[in-house]
């Protein structure tokens, strides 16, 4: 009797599955591929301090991208000479390369539309800030304050902005998430107030402290 | 219908009692595999897809890394500075030597090897460790100490930049994730040692050495980023 495992198998001898022998790499191409991979360690160190001797001893300011391209070059032949040898795609089905090509396709996508708005922040498009206001800030006199901007002086205004917690850096400037998302928000009744998704959520290290000089000034009126 | 012996298509289990070949030489494949070609094929591209992931899962440490050294620089230039760049180099080698000792316990299993396959397959483990201590002892706990720690655990008193803790958020995450990889790759590498003893690699069958291996060059390849982005800045 043919067992299912015995089908299985003739189907795939019919399509001419043949076996491809497995390649042994041989001792002198892996010390080779090693000590071109020491090599290349120690030139990516001696590149950064040469680098900085070359700033140093005339007096020039070499830009950053020279710095992180000439590391990332090195970095990626070191990581092709990985790949190949030790990690024999050379020799392997050409499948896992695809693989392993896609997956730092997604990568390239990944930074790369991460990365695209990075101008951007902080800031409002101009012909989206008629559509973001009403909303956003539901205040008059605010069109030219971006809504980062807005969103601390909100904070200040409902007496929950921590200057303790500006420094900790979230953003260029003082973002949203210095001064916004705190608790005890009293929610006011405006249906602009209730656009702005900061009521009662609750973080560690954002206790509401009783303001004090910051409304001194008195800026605008009380809700 | 007449049965049909194909030989090496048998499954598991049918390998008879009295037969005293080593591990490696019995070994037939999983019963829905044609022969253990097939299945060293599929297990291989199976170790790929996982490194697919893997990758993607570093390249999330390696975008926060790109995004936020874009938004602040000079916090970053900072941060690496608090960084020795000899410890980086030092670990780089132990890690470039162990990627070496397993491409040649790869190597050892290929050829039957058993002896040179155990003693690389230590070296490696070793490796690993030496990684760590270093990490740990001359890295790890000298920051901690100090207080250069990510967001709001940060308390180093004397900081340039008001962006620091977010150098250290990335310093901590992306080089904890990689420690955590050569944990489990440690872990592995006893796995494989206690195999190799019992005479379970050989030419014919050394899927669980070659998979190992390629997720040990895998964690090597993320250092050999990690190292220049944190180290050699400035």
């Amino acid at each position: 009797m043919t067992s299912h495992a015995d089908s299985h198998a003739e189907h795939f001898d019919a399509h001419g599955h043949k076996d491809h022998g497995h390649v042994i790499v041989s001792v002198a191409t892996l010390r080779l591929v090693l000590g071109a991979l020491l090599f290349f360690t120690l030139l990516t160190v001696g590149a950064a301090k040469g680098e900085q001797w070359i700033a140093e001893v005339f007096q020039v300011t070499i830009p950053q991208s020279i710095n992180v391209i000439v590391a990332l070059s090195i970095a990626v032949v070191k990581t092709i000479l990985v790949v190949t040898f030790f990690m024999q795609l050379k020799y392997d089905n050409p499948l896992n390369t695809m693989i392993f090509v896609f997956t730092i396709l997604t990568v390239a996508f990944f930074l790369g539309f991460t990365t695209l708005d990075l101008g951007n922040r902080d800031s409002i498009d101009r012909t989206k800030a008629r559509y973001i206001r009403p909303g956003g800030t539901g205040l008059a006199g605010t069109e030219t304050l971006a809504i980062t901007e807005f969103a601390k002086l909100q904070a200040k205004r409902n007496e929950t902005y921590d200057p303790h917690h500006a420094h900790h850096g979230h953003g260029q400037g003082q973002s949203i998430t210095d001064a916004g998302y705190l608790p005890k928000v009293p929610r006011v009744g405006s249906s602009a107030q209730a656009s702005r998704p900061v009521t009662k959520i609750t973080l560690p290290g954002f206790a509401v402290e009783a303001d004090d000089d910051d409304d001194a000034h008195g800026e605008g009126p009380a809700h | 219908m007449a049965t049909i012996d194909l030989g090496k298509h048998g499954a598991h289990g049918q390998v008879p009692a009295n037969d005293d070949r080593p591990y490696h030489e019995r070994y037939h494949a999983a019963h829905h595999f044609v022969d253990r070609e097939h299945e060293f094929d599929a297990v291989k591209m199976g170790v790929w897809l996982f490194l697919a992931t893997e990758v993607l899962l570093f390249s999330g440490m390696f975008v926060a890394y790109a995004i936020f050294r874009m938004m602040h620089p000079e916090a970053f230039i900072n941060g690496s500075g608090y960084l020795d760049v000899s410890w980086g180099l030092l670990n780089t080698v132990v890690l470039l030597l162990s990627s070496y000792t397993v491409a040649a316990a790869v190597r050892h299993a290929q050829t039957g090897n058993q002896k040179w396959l155990r003693i690389n397959i230590v070296l490696t483990f070793l490796a690993g460790l030496a990684f760590l201590l270093i990490k740990l002892i001359f890295e790890y706990y000298p920051k901690f100490v100090q207080g250069k720690l990510p967001g709001k655990f940060f308390s180093y008193p004397y900081a340039e930049n008001p962006y620091e803790p977010l150098f250290w958020g990335v310093y901590w995450g992306a080089t904890g994730i990689h420690a955590s990889h050569v944990i489990v790759g440690m872990g592995l590498f006893a796995w494989l040692y206690v195999r190799a003893r019992k005479l379970h690699f050989g030419p014919g069958h050394y899927n669980a050495v070659e998979g190992v291996g390629l997720y040990w060059h895998i964690v090597d390849i993320v250092w050999i980023f990690l190292f220049p982005l944190l180290y050699l800045i400035h």
